[in-house]
């Protein structure tokens, strides 16, 4: 193990998973870091102090986790099941199941449920507090036109990426059906979607180097504001190469994002002024996942291979903690006009 | 002799007459001889004698008594008087001898007893003063060699001199007692100050010298060696606060400098007011409860440390701010900033410590310093590629302008038009020597300085070279044209001849503002935009003079460029060193299915940022300019696409394509397909290529399902495949 010193890519962990990271989550509440992997562990560190917190091992491949309150956690997993982690006590139970791999997960402050998205196209909703047993806990099940490919929530809104580039955007409070049915504005897979912060629509990233800024409000006024833009490419003898965008992740303060790519590099992107604000030094393998810590001080990046290209050698899989310099991800004013304009 | 005696003798005579008279008488009665009488006589005579001397001789053994005891009396009287020092007076009367000895042993008696009571007063009053001086003795070299043993009076001097001579011995020790005790206080109360100062516990340390003094009351130990021990105490307690004042005195400097340095608000430093006020304090001046104490002394060093944190990243902020500056600067100077990565590489090196922040700082602002010398003395020329640059807007302007041929028909604005024109054609013909002007001042600068002028990292001169090239190729152009529509002219007339109408000449060409609504019908207006004419000019162009506003050369392209992000790394094909970058490659842009290709082809490249909806017209174009294809190539597009993964097309397009009844309904399948590992380099195909990417999804998907099923990454690594029956679904959705 050795110490990093503070370099130009944070501080790293100690003790990482040891195979992929699927996710990494700070708690809303503390500093706290809940990081899933392929190596079947769901981690619990305390990202400032650098502590490992506690360990949980699944009988597969974690995809996806949440935090529930600072004392436990929900995960999602490979082995089809949904279970839920009691941290202090190092306790876990199962939630429920889907028919196939649990591909992604979050927890609603709102409503106090869990939500899940599998590639059994359906998702659903639980309750934690039921007891325990699918019947109990269960809510819901909905299925979706494809297999889930990511989801992410913002007050009552939900929005559930699926293979097939759909789009779903739903109300929590009536599941029966979708509020709206999109398709994605980009062409190719979708990687990942995040809402914003502000709660006015969500970006949504692809496996073509691509992000799209879409907007909830369907009048035109509102639609209007929706772009897409390309990142995370290369030019290399005059060849472009493209890379996925794993992972988007929004300050929770200022509502600019950090983008995650299979080159290895983040970025933070103000949307509102189109602008990107500040590349991180690059990561020594693809950007697997993102997340802010609650008040944006601390953003973590898992820099771990996430298997686009197959099996092949790849550099180990690490976790960084960098504290985020205000000038890193604070809007800038929009620059001065072109001179030449 | 008194009467009584006398009385008592006479009678006592009388009695011995009876008696000898009776004896007479009896004798005579008796009968008895006469020297029997005088026998018995003289018997009688002796007998008397012998009483009388035993009687003399008793008194005289009393009076030597007498005597004796008065002599005893005398000498003790003046052994007194001796002891006590004082003159014996009595001797003196003695002498005198006034009366008997009884009288006189009287006399002499109650002296004797005063005389002794006296003694005795005096020697009370001895030991009292010893028994004191012994114990302050006692207090003052306790622990010294001073024995103990009780006090031993001198019986033989008991004189008021001794006495006095104890007593002042006896204030002078109560003196030194009381001096001592008074320093042993002293001492104690500033080792009590220094306690309260220091924030330490005056009673422990005290106690540690001797418990006794730890005692609110009670004597104390005034010994020499505990005074010498409070006073090292004292001296230790003086250098650690001189020592603590030192170190609180350098920290509130710093302190002070910090909130000089960042105008802390006064709230901030209100709560270390009662540190700085004592900034230039003396050590006696230092009264304060616990102001040296080690808590407070911590306190003060965390508010350091922590405004010292704050003012590196303020200076950290600093620096990116100055640095931005400085790309603000040299963007508007069009100069190439100094290497962005040595920048980086200082800031990161401040973030790990090897390089001082403010030396960074400084670096910094001599370079801005220098930019801003530098734009001075380029100020000029740069006004002049201003106009420069304005000019030759003006001037693609009015080429799309001429090329209007609707130009003159009377509509809005179609008066403020003409009036533009006529300026712009003044200043079209105002170019050339604009340009030579700007080419020599640009020589004399560069003579002058020894150094390129660059204008966005470009040379000047090669830019204006490029343009004047560029000038004369498109004169060239112009020239062939008018020969060609000269010939056309005479074609016309001659059809017109034949047919007798004369058909709208080339209104395929007219160039109209592209239209914002997306949605398709205005096929002919939207073909325009891809117009192979109208591209090919602009492809021809050199790279750098792309770089000068010809880009501009539209205002279709204006509107893109709107949305052209200021940043360089978002808006690659705008920025002159990207450009100068990919020169040579005209087509610039990856397209792995061929609608992608198309759409890059066109010269209208969707920017980073630019608005979807643009991109739906653009496709809307891009379907026609595949119409025009269509014609030639329609079946061998049809098998490729057949062959090629189908791509989505928004539902306008898609009702365009119903509309024109021409594309084949393969358009309108919606199967995304996924480009694979997109770090794949993708080409730019010049024919409708199969997929170039190089996918590797699980080879058993590929042989059973004919048509490719999507999979991420994460269910390619899982192996995760899905059921057959599902896959119908899939096709058939």
């Amino acid at each position: 193990m050795t110490v990093a010193p503070p370099s130009s890519t944070g501080r790293e962990l100690s003790d990482p998973p040891t195979d992929g990271v699927s996710n990494i989550r700070f708690s809303n509440h503390s500093d706290h870091l809940l990081v899933s992997s392929w190596d079947k562990s769901v981690r619990l560190y305390d990202a400032s102090a650098d502590v490992l917190r506690g360990k949980f091992m699944h009988g597969g491949a974690v995809l996806d986790c949440c935090f529930h309150d600072d004392a436990s956690g929900f995960t999602a997993s490979l082995d089809h099941t949904v279970r839920r982690l009691v941290f202090n006590y190092n306790k876990e139970d199962t939630l429920g199941r889907h028919d196939a791999p649990v591909r992604c997960i979050e927890y609603s402050c709102t409503t106090g449920q869990v939500i899940t998205g599998s590639w059994d196209k359906t998702l659903k909703c639980w309750d934690p507090r039921g007891a325990s047993g699918q019947e109990r806990s269960l809510v819901g099940t909905y299925t979706q036109p494809e297999r889930v490919y990511s989801m992410s929530l913002v007050g009552n809104r939900l929005v559930v990426a699926t293979a097939g580039r759909h789009v779903n955007v739903y109300d929590l409070r009536n599941m029966s059906q979708p509020e709206q049915r999109r398709e994605s504005s980009l062409k190719y897979q979708t990687r990942c979607v995040r809402c914003y912060p502000n709660g006015t629509g969500y970006a949504l990233s692809s496996v073509e180097g691509r992000v799209a800024m879409e907007f909830f409000d369907l009048s035109e006024a509102g639609q209007s504001k929706k772009y897409a833009f390309k990142c995370h490419r290369k030019t290399e003898a005059g060849k472009d190469i493209v890379y996925p965008v794993n992972a988007i992740a929004f300050h929770p303060i200022y509502g600019t994002f950090a983008t995650g790519g299979c080159d290895g590099y983040v970025n933070v992107w103000d949307g509102d002024n189109k602008k990107r604000l500040y590349q991180y030094p690059k990561y020594t393998t693809s950007i697997a996942a993102l997340s802010f810590s609650r008040d944006g001080r601390l953003l973590a990046v898992a820099s771990s291979y996430t298997y686009e290209d197959g099996d092949k050698p790849h550099a180990v899989d690490a976790i960084f903690v960098r504290s985020v310099n205000e000038v890193e991800v604070k809007p800038k004013p929009k620059a001065l006009p072109n001179l030449a304009a | 002799m008194p009467t009584g005696v006398n009385n008592l003798l006479s009678r006592m005579e009388t009695t011995c007459g009876a008696l000898l008279y009776e004896l007479q008488i009896i004798w005579d009665e008796v009968g008895e001889s006469v020297a029997e009488r005088d026998r018995m006589l003289l018997e009688l005579e002796q007998e008397c004698l012998e009483v009388y001397r035993r009687k003399v001789d008793q008194a005289n053994r009393y009076r030597v008594q007498l005597r004796q005891a008065i002599a005893d009396a005398e000498a003790e009287l003046a052994a007194i008087c001796s002891a006590l020092g004082e003159r014996p007076v009595h001797i003196r009367q003695s002498d005198q001898n006034c009366g008997s000895l009884k009288a006189e042993l009287l006399a002499i008696l109650p002296q004797i007893e005063e005389m002794r009571n006296r003694r005795i007063d005096r020697k009370n009053q001895f030991i009292k003063v010893l028994e004191e001086i012994h114990s302050i003795k006692n207090e003052i070299y306790r622990s010294d060699r001073f024995a103990s043993n009780g006090p031993a009076v001198d019986e033989a001097d008991l004189s008021i001199k001794k006495l006095e001579e104890l007593q002042r011995e006896m204030q002078a020790l109560q003196s030194e007692k009381s001096e001592r005790l008074k320093l042993v206080l002293d001492r104690m109360k500033y080792l009590d100050s220094l306690c309260i100062v220091l924030g330490l516990d005056f009673k422990k340390i005290v106690g540690e010298i001797h418990p006794s003094l730890a005692e609110a009351a009670g004597s104390k130990n005034i010994s020499n060696s505990i005074i010498e021990q409070l006073g090292t105490a004292i001296q230790n307690l003086r250098e650690l606060k001189i020592q603590r004042m030192q170190q609180l005195q350098d920290l509130t400097t710093s302190l002070l400098e910090l909130w000089d340095l960042m105008d802390t608000p006064i709230e901030e430093q209100q709560t270390f007011q009662k540190f700085t006020c004592h900034l230039a304090a003396s050590e006696d001046e230092m009264t304060e409860p616990d102001i040296l104490s080690i808590n407070y002394i911590n306190c003060v060093k965390t508010e350091v440390s922590r405004l010292e944190g704050l003012k590196e990243s303020k200076i950290k902020e600093l620096i990116l701010k100055k640095k931005a500056e400085l790309e603000v600067l040299c963007r508007k100077t069009h100069l190439i900033p100094d290497s962005d990565s040595a920048m980086e590489i200082a800031i990161d090196a401040i973030d790990s410590g090897a390089v001082d922040a403010t030396f960074v700082l400084e670096q910094i602002e001599l370079q801005i310093a220098r930019v801003k010398e530098e734009a001075l003395g380029r100020k000029e020329i740069l006004e002049k590629v201003e106009k420069w640059m304005a000019a030759c807007d003006e001037e693609s302007w009015l080429e799309e302008y001429n090329r209007d041929d609707n130009r003159y028909n009377a509509g809005r604005g179609a008066h403020v038009m003409l009036k533009r024109a006529e300026k712009a054609r003044a200043l079209v013909n105002k170019l050339p020597a604009m340009v030579g002007a700007l080419a020599s001042k640009v020589i004399v600068w560069e003579n002058e300085k020894g150094i390129a002028f660059t204008y966005d990292g470009v040379r000047l001169l090669s830019m204006l070279e490029q343009y004047m090239v560029l000038r004369q190729e498109k004169e060239q152009e112009r020239k062939r044209q008018r020969d060609q529509k000269k010939l056309q002219g005479q074609l016309l007339t001659e059809q017109e001849a034949i047919y007798g109408s004369k058909p709208s000449p080339v209104k395929n060409h007219s160039v109209k503002k592209r239209p914002r609504s997306s949605c398709g019908g205005a096929s002919n207006r939207t073909l325009s935009l891809g117009g192979p004419t109208l591209q090919t000019p602009k492809r021809e162009m050199p790279p750098s003079a792309k770089a000068t506003p010809n880009i501009r050369n539209s205002k279709k392209n204006e509107i893109i460029n709107k949305y052209r992000p200021k940043d360089d790394g978002l808006a690659p094909p705008s920025s002159g060193r990207r450009v100068v970058g990919m020169a040579g490659h005209p087509a610039k842009h990856q397209s792995p299915n061929l609608v992608n290709a198309r759409q890059r082809e066109s010269p209208v490249v969707r920017k980073p940022f630019s608005s979807i909806s643009f991109t739906n017209s653009s496709k809307t174009n891009v379907t026609n300019t595949l119409e025009d294809r269509n014609k030639r190539h329609k079946e061998k597009l049809h098998k490729t696409q057949t062959n090629n993964k189908p791509f989505t097309t928004p539902p306008k397009t898609i009702s365009i394509a119903e509309q024109e009844n021409r594309t084949p309904q393969t358009m309108g399948i919606s199967v995304a397909s996924t480009p694979s590992t997109s770090s794949v380099p993708v080409q730019t195909p010049t024919t409708p290529p199969p997929l170039q990417t190089t996918i590797t999804p699980v080879p058993s998907t590929k042989k059973t399902v004919p048509e490719e099923i999507e999979y991420s990454f994460e269910e390619r690594r899982a192996g995760f495949v899905l059921p057959r029956s599902r896959l119908m679904t899939v096709t058939q959705v």
